[in-house]
């Protein structure tokens, strides 16, 4: 990175604000350090392949210093679907009580991440730090400029049925967003996020979500991206799944400048399972980057990644999957299927499944297809008097379906399809069809 | 036979010629087909009976170069695919394509809606809708989870071909073309499928069965039996010709036709 670039990236004004402490004089020290380094190395660039498909060059002249308003923007809350069970609400990093609502159920703790920096941290200070590679630059930004955050704990053998809602709001500028998720040992838990901001907003953010699940625990957890259309989102997801666990993770994005996603999985012991569904919708000049990381390290482990994804105009999108069997891990069964939809001549998606397998007996498949509209499909459809314009809308909306059939709630289902529908330019003519 | 004089005239191929990759498929074909009648168009793998059913349906892939087609009159290759279908044209498919995420009685809701409006005619009530679609389920004996499928979702090829059926019922065409209906149908299946097509055999519709094996039409009689090859039709005749044609094969007909 050359001298005149370094001096006006969004770094440089995280040297002046100050450091909350975490009241742990070690991990205050390490995050101190830890700025430094950041503001020194920079952001990585498409030189690192971590970054190769999803630039920084968005936000190379954006302010990333932590944004403290904590002002409430109303209509974002009301284009929030409809919502079952307890909802919190956090404005830049920061949770706001008076609109946060319903009641927590039985068994599942919250802690604001405030409270866990009062206490000794250490054994969550791995949780909370990240290392200076390009595949963790942007964790450890937030590492080191998360203010506030919240964790979530659900008690053994505790298993709440209405799900637990977190909206992530952002206004400007920095936001960091810290979760941690720890479910014990046969313990349930429906997690849903939604990241928003409005279309002026320049923020840009950057949540990590760290996800533990114990012997046979359970966890749906559903990301909805609805952020403004000059935002930007990098969110690092890492999950640990322990026997007989399993981890549920679906990611909407249909909405941002550019988002990416980086989600890693490690299926830690025996009998762990995780599925991974995403859907892309990459209009306008969107991008949208979705980065999985599977890890299979113990024998009769699982995992099924379903990525959709639909480009339009100008939009971009990329889907880097990457499967590894590890030595040992055998009667691991994984499956891996990328489809994606050009629209434009100008739109583009790069699906690249990767697999490295070190162990014997295994079974894993991967499948990737990027292509137009079926003119076969198409042709059925007008010849049962569908016209054009609504067979292709219909189509393009049924493309969508692999993944939106997954939601289970039908109020968030509904949500997201009426977002997909209103990124489709012939959508009246197809809401009959999908009512 | 059927030879009311008073039948209507459905369908008049002139010289029809075709080709799809500048490889040329169909050559001068002629067909005249009157309502009230079945005929059923045979022929060997490759001789294009294929793409006669798909350029008579409006499939954009082929280039047509000669000829011309009249659909009640009307000149039937100027309309796009939906046009024809709106008009009363119905192809039932050799692979019916799945279309998960479309949900079966809404695409055959929104078929029979856009024919309705054609007619000038309002759009169908929902309730009696699905009256009628269950009327007709039952007669092609299909499973109720039909209902809340995908469009061929997950189908066998038996189900697929029975679901062609039941839109043709559904949505009563003045011409029905039925492109090898009966390929990869059981005997079960097939009576099923043949019996749906017979209770649809009206003086007012025409159906163009197209077929590789003489099988179909033990069960389905044609009043005429015509033998595509190189592109045209070689040879026409009736019910007893398909009989002749699965006894000896096609070959004959060609040298048969290259003494005439």
């Amino acid at each position: 990175m050359n001298a005149e670039l370094k001096s006006t990236h969004g770094l440089a004004p995280l040297a002046a604000v100050p450091l909350v402490s975490t009241g742990d004089s070690s991990h205050d020290a390490w995050r101190t350090a830890a700025r430094g380094r950041l503001i020194a190395g920079g952001l990585p660039t498409p030189r690192d392949d971590a970054w190769k498909y999803s630039s920084l060059n968005l936000i190379q002249r954006r302010d990333l210093s932590p944004c403290t308003d904590y002002s409430v923007p109303a209509q974002l809350l009301a284009s929030l679907p409809e919502r079952q069970g307890v909802t919190f609400v956090c404005i830049n990093g920061q949770l706001i009580a008076e609109l946060s609502s319903g009641a927590l159920p039985a068994g599942v703790r919250y802690t604001p991440l405030n409270d866990l920096f009062d206490s000794p941290i250490g054994a969550m200070q791995a949780r909370l730090r990240a290392d200076d590679s390009a595949d963790q630059r942007l964790k450890l930004l937030n590492a080191v400029c998360c203010t506030s955050g919240v964790a979530f704990d659900v008690s053994a053998h505790q298993t709440p049925v209405e799900p637990v809602h977190l909206v992530h709001i952002a206004t400007h500028h920095g936001h960091y967003p810290r979760t941690l998720v720890t479910l014990q040992a046969g313990s349930r838990l429906n997690l849903i996020e939604y990241y928003l901001s409005m279309d002026d907003s320049n923020s840009v953010s950057v949540p990590v979500t760290d996800i533990q699940i114990e012997h046979g625990a359970a966890l749906q957890h559903t990301t909805l991206g609805l952020a403004g259309a000059n935002s930007v989102v990098y969110a690092d997801v890492t999950a640990h799944v322990g026997p007989d666990a399993s981890y549920v993770h679906r990611s909407l994005e249909l909405g941002g400048l550019a988002t990416r996603l980086d989600l890693k999985v490690h299926l830690d012991a025996r009998g762990a399972e995780a599925t991974l569904n995403g859907l892309l919708l990459a209009d306008k000049t969107r991008q949208i980057d979705i980065r999985t990381s599977m890890e299979h390290r113990a024998p009769n482990t699982t995992s099924s990644q379903t990525y959709r994804g639909v480009a339009n105009d100008r939009g971009r999108g990329s889907y880097d999957g990457k499967v590894v069997v590890h030595r040992g891990a055998a009667k691991s069964d994984s499956r891996q299927s990328s489809r994606n939809l050009l629209l434009g001549p100008k739109a583009e998606i790069d699906a690249r499944p990767q697999l490295e397998i070190n162990a014997d007996d295994v079974k894993c498949s991967h499948g990737a297809t990027t292509g137009s509209i079926d003119e076969e499909v198409l042709f059925y459809l007008l010849s049962r008097g569908i016209d054009h314009d609504t067979a292709r809308a219909l189509l393009i909306f049924a493309f969508t379906d692999d993944v939106i059939a997954t939601l289970t709630d039908p109020a968030l289902r509904h949500a997201v399809e009426k977002r997909v529908l209103a990124s489709l330019p012939t959508a009246a003519l197809i809401r009959d069809f999908v009512q | 036979m059927t030879t009311n004089t008073q039948n209507t005239a459905i369908l008049e191929i002139k010289g029809l010629s075709a080709e799809i990759n500048g490889r040329a498929i169909l050559k001068g074909l002629d067909l005249h087909v009157r309502s009230g009648e079945v005929h059923a168009i045979m022929g060997p793998n490759g001789a294009g009976k294929s793409t006669l059913s798909q350029v008579l349906a409006g499939r954009q892939s082929y280039a047509i170069t000669a000829g011309s087609v009249l659909f009640r009159g009307e000149d039937l290759l100027s309309l796009p695919a939906e046009e024809r279908a709106r008009r009363g044209l119905f192809l039932g498919f050799q692979y019916p394509v799945e279309i998960p995420g479309v949900n079966n009685v809404y695409l055959l809701k929104a078929a029979l809606n856009a024919k309705r409006k054609q007619a000038g005619l309002a759009e169908v009530d929902a309730f009696e809708f699905l009256g009628l679609v269950r009327e007709k389920m039952q007669l092609m004996q299909m499973d109720e989870s039909f209902l809340s499928r995908g469009v061929n979702e997950g189908f066998s090829g038996g189900e697929k071909k029975r679901n062609e059926i039941l839109q043709m019922a559904v949505l009563e065409p003045v011409l029905a073309i039925l492109d090898e209906t009966d390929s990869g149908l059981d005997i079960d299946a097939l009576k099923v499928v043949a019996n749906g097509v017979n209770s649809l055999r009206r003086h007012d519709r025409a159906i163009l069965l197209v077929t590789h094996y003489q099988r179909l039409l033990d069960y389905i009689t044609p009043d005429y039996v015509h033998v595509l090859m190189d592109g045209k039709i070689l040879k026409s005749g009736t019910a007893t010709l398909a009989h002749e044609l699965e006894a000896r094969g096609y070959d004959w007909v060609r040298e048969e036709a290259a003494h005439t």
